[in-house]
């Protein structure tokens, strides 16, 4: 039951003169370096696509039995090895993270529930690079720090799997044509792993729009906004284990983490697919809630003493489709509020808003799904509380059917990091194009980039780069399933 | 039993002529009313210019003046007018001295209600789109209430300053920034309060979260949210004989936020707007337009006579501004969509977040205020207080002017008796002879929201510069007092 441990003292050792050649030391890719020389003017440029490269978007691979899986990053990689473990079809062969400690205790997990051990790879920096390289894996889930996405990805992909890679996916606009790249140059799936888009809620409101019932869609809003400062003492947000994550906030001034608003409404409105974001213009509040917190982190305040935090608190980004719809997402995760990701869908027969969800119709509105003697005021929302739950209960998105009750049973933010992993892995079995492909990852992603480009120019609106190259134009909708 | 029907021909044709002339106005026909479509829209270079102050004009954000026992109004304007008629009617130190229409039966209607609960018939004035001049050239008159459609707003506040007239001027105050300018330097140069008649910063929940943010409840304050959304879409902006004769031509022309202030207003209040901070810019997008254009094409309001009529106004308009702090505020207009009414109001600060639709404020873990139990359990996945909860906590921390009017303003009504509580306010202050709460700079800043949301959208959401109405002002202007 003892599979290969790849960390030894020797392997070790072989492996850090080598990381320490890859230019001085920078094992670790540097954020700041990736942000560096990104100018508000250049991204929209559509760089030409490399030639022998072809779209991805309708890539289909050979249906297979198993999906045998490795991930890399066992903080956040925990809730997909839970998913992972829960399906028969697919089988965790490899997990990577620098601490030793943390993927044995994952192995351990897989074990238990399965009975075989994955092979571990830990304790160096560039562990990752040979489980990659094996030879038995179809994907490759990437979990670590953002500035690792897009190295980890490419390599990926280049060596034949499919990257699934976590949000965000690339730190700037370049970086996500390198995914964009990667994917069409070696055929591979490059998913992002927005488990937002597969909230019941968010299904819900994408099967509805889907179906009609919001009519003609013109405005969405979608926010991240989650106060991660921690009501621990020292807060949370100060802890070393969060340095990497805090350090965007001393490089950007913008949302730095725009997926999970963007990645629902994505789907709800189409883009990539009939419709494009074209342009971005962004505006942050000042810094206050970050330097705060350092001030009442009491004895580690030191240790961060030199940190000079320049994203401001509540960023707002309002974005224009090539269509002219109006999209607006915010990010705060340093104010006192609770969470929060808006949700909000305008169409000309319905609105949905969340957090609390409401759903009103419009009293002209003749949908099938609805009752025909219902009555309705412009006054009120026609569904909230116990009636709209029972409205949705009614009218669950088909993979909410197919796999709600084991995603609950599975868990992961109450149930939707399963419905992704199931969905994603699912396609891969079954050979088909996934929901998200690496357009979707590219467009999404890039916000960070680009919102931080536009509140450095002083609130200039920014082109939103189109990755699909003018695909968006003939791409049909994302089907509800497949 | 009218004391003073005071149209004839003869006075509409002399007044005509004059207040064609006098206004600037091109007199094509003496009838013509101002043509919204020939106001004078700004260039993005030019729009966000301040303007010198002209020799002898002085600021108007201290000025006092004499205290009066009585004050003396006159209202132009009786469909949204009719709510400032009645709360005045209902407080003892105002008088309706004359009201105006160019509708005789809304004129008379008012006078009417007016003498049923005072007993004194205030002079009427109705019939022509002059019928105004003569109100405003009386002597016996202190406040001029302007509730007429938008574009008279600035020509009838203008000329009022002039006659001597506080204008009390409804919302938006004006159309254009070209037209602030106009009120600001108006109501310097007269020395007359032309405050901005924004009843939504007297609603409950406003004047609490006011009341919360000067007591320093929220901390530092760094972002605020609010909107003008209401379904007008499929009834008032069609309604012959008032707002559809006017209101639906500004979707024809201008695609921004066309109606800024209700949402604004009250923010710009928490936030110190033109008193210690300043709009500095603004950037603005809009949706497509479609809900009134399906709409008019599928029900035909007003027997199709609209079917020619295009619409450029984007349903959904979002605008952010950015202040001189670096505070952000976001800003939405929607009147066409099928959605609840709502204004947002929202408030972050570092130590608490409010919003409105439905109410509800949370407060940071840390926050040790002391109008807070400090035994109170609080976490930061939920809101403190929201439904019952909250009432109580308002209840207990009310603004001290609602604790002084609000059963009087719940009894006499208007929007829930905010319009009752704005009335009372404003008049409370010319009766005492102190600056009003909202002065022009507040009329200004607020509604030149308007033109500035068009140029930004019109210039593909480029920054759209604020011009400084207090001309440096802002930076000296001493905050709003909590008003008893």
């Amino acid at each position: 039951m003892d599979r290969p441990v790849h960390t030894s003292r020797r392997d070790f050792l072989r492996l850090a003169p080598f990381a320490a050649l890859g230019a001085a030391a920078d094992a670790a890719p540097d954020p700041r370096r990736i942000l560096q020389g990104g100018r508000s003017a250049e991204t929209g440029a559509t760089p030409p696509r490399p030639a022998g490269s072809r779209p991805v978007w309708d890539l289909t691979t050979e249906p297979i039995e198993k999906v045998r899986v490795g991930i890399i990053g066992l903080n956040r990689g925990r809730a997909h090895v839970n998913s992972c473990v829960s399906l028969p079809w697919v089988e965790i062969k490899a997990l990577c993270d620098i601490k030793d400690d943390v993927a044995r205790a994952q192995a351990e997990v897989v074990r238990k529930k399965t009975g075989k051990s994955p092979d571990l790879y830990t304790g160096s920096e560039d562990a990752w690079e040979r489980m990659v390289a094996r030879e038995d894996i179809d994907v490759v889930y990437i979990a670590t720090p953002w500035e690792w996405h897009t190295p980890m990805a490419v390599r990926a992909m280049e060596l034949g799997k499919h990257a699934f890679v976590e949000v965000n996916c690339g730190v700037s606009v370049k970086e996500c044509w390198e995914l964009v790249d990667a994917s069409e140059k070696h055929r591979r799936h490059c998913p992002i792993l927005e488990n937002c888009a597969y909230g019941e809620e968010e299904l819900f409101v994408r099967r509805m729009s889907a179906e009609g019932l919001f009519g003609d869609l013109k405005h969405a809003e979608g926010a991240y906004i989650h106060d991660q400062r921690g009501t621990a003492p020292d807060g949370t947000f100060m802890r070393p284990q969060r340095d990497w994550r805090r350090k965007y906030h001393t490089l950007i001034d913008g949302n730095p983490y725009p997926t999970h608003a963007i990645g629902p409404l994505a789907t709800y409105l189409g883009l990539g697919r009939g419709d494009v974001m074209t342009r971005a213009v962004s505006v942050s509040s000042p810094e206050i809630g970050l330097s705060q917190l350092r001030e009442k982190a009491g004895a580690d305040r030191a240790r961060t003493a030199d940190e000079r935090y320049t994203c401001g608190d509540m960023n707002t980004t309002l974005i224009k489709t090539a269509l002219g719809r109006s999209i607006v997402i915010q990010h705060d995760n340093t104010s006192p509020r609770p969470y929060s990701r808006g949700n909000a869908l305008c169409g000309t027969e319905a609105t949905f808003f969340g957090y609390p969800a409401r759903l009103a119709i419009d009293s002209g509105n003749r949908h099938p799904l609805l009752d025909p003697k219902e009555k309705r005021s412009s006054h009120a929302w026609t569904y909230e509380g116990d009636r709209l739950k029972k409205f949705m209960q009614a009218h669950p998105h088909p993979l909410v059917k197919l796999a709600g009750e084991d995603a609950k049973k599975v868990g992961g933010h109450g149930g939707m990091d399963h419905l992704m992993n199931f969905r994603l892995l699912d396609c891969v079995r079954r050979g088909l194009t996934p929901d998200l492909t690496v357009y979707d990852a590219a467009a999404w992603s890039c916000l960070l980039e680009v919102s931080h480009l536009s509140v450095a120019s002083g609130s200039m609106p920014v082109e939103v780069p189109d990755f699909t190259r003018g695909g968006w134009k003939t791409l049909g909708p994302l089907p509800l399933i497949t | 039993m009218n004391p003073q029907a005071s149209t004839n021909r003869r006075d509409f044709l002399k007044l005509g002529a004059l207040g064609a002339a006098a206004l600037g106005l091109k007199a094509t026909s003496a009838e013509a009313g101002p043509d919204p479509k020939a106001l004078k829209l700004l260039g993005s270079q030019e729009i966000g210019a301040t303007r010198p102050r002209p020799a002898g004009n002085r600021p108007v954000w201290d000025l006092s003046t004499k205290p009066l026992e009585k004050v003396r109004c006159g209202y132009i304007g009786l469909n949204r007018g009719r709510g400032h008629v009645n709360s005045a009617a209902n407080i003892p130190f105002a008088e309706v001295v004359a009201v105006c229409d160019i509708v005789e039966q809304r004129a008379k209607g008012a006078a009417e209600s007016v003498r049923k609960k005072t007993g004194k018939e205030p002079a009427v004035y109705f019939g022509d789109e002059n019928a105004w001049e003569k109100l405003v050239a009386r002597d016996d008159i202190d406040v001029v209430f302007i509730a007429t459609p938008w574009e008279w707003h600035v020509p009838m506040a203008l000329k009022a300053m002039e006659m001597g007239k506080h204008a009390f001027v409804e919302v938006s105050a004006a159309v254009t920034v070209d037209e602030c300018w106009q009120l600001v330097d108006a109501s310097e140069k007269h020395q007359r309060h032309c405050s901005i008649l924004e009843n939504c910063c007297y609603g409950e929940e406003e004047l609490f979260v006011l009341h919360m943010a000067r007591q320093g409840l929220f901390g530092e304050l760094k972002h605020a949210e609010c909107a003008y959304i209401h379904d007008l879409g499929k009834g008032v902006l069609w309604a012959l004989g008032s707002e559809g004769d006017w209101r639906r031509n500004y979707h024809t022309f201008m695609d921004g936020n066309l109606y800024p202030t209700h949402g604004l207003g009250p923010v710009a209040q928490y936030l110190g707007i033109g008193r210690g901070d300043a709009f500095k810019f603004v950037v603005s997008v809009s949706s497509p337009e479609l809900n009134l254009t399906q709409f008019r094409d599928k029900a035909q309001p007003n027997k199709g006579r609209h079917k020619d009529e295009k619409f450029v106004c984007g349903d959904m308009n979002t605008s952010i501004i950015k202040t001189q702090l670096g505070r952000t505020i976001m800003i939405q207009h929607d009147v066409v969509s099928p959605r609840p009414y709502s204004r947002i109001n929202g408030l972050c600060g570092t130590e608490a977040t409010f919003f409105g639709y439905p109410a509800r404020l949370a407060i940071d873990a840390g926050n040790k205020h002391p109008l807070l139990d400090p035994k109170e359990k609080r976490n930061s996945h939920e809101w403190t207080y929201e439904k019952e909860r909250l009432t109580k906590f308002m209840q207990a921390n009310r603004h001290p002017l609602v604790t002084k009017v609000g059963e009087l303003a719940k009894k006499v009504g208007g929007h829930g008796g905010m319009d009752f509580i704005l009335n009372y306010r404003m008049l409370d202050c010319v009766r005492q002879g102190i600056t009003p709460d909202m002065t022009v700079y507040d009329a200004a800043d607020w509604s030149a929201i308007l033109e500035l949301s068009v140029r930004s959208v019109k210039d593909g959401s480029m920054p759209a510069q604020c011009p400084d109405f207090t001309r440096g002002g802002w930076k000296n202007i001493k905050p709003l007092g909590i008003v008893s």
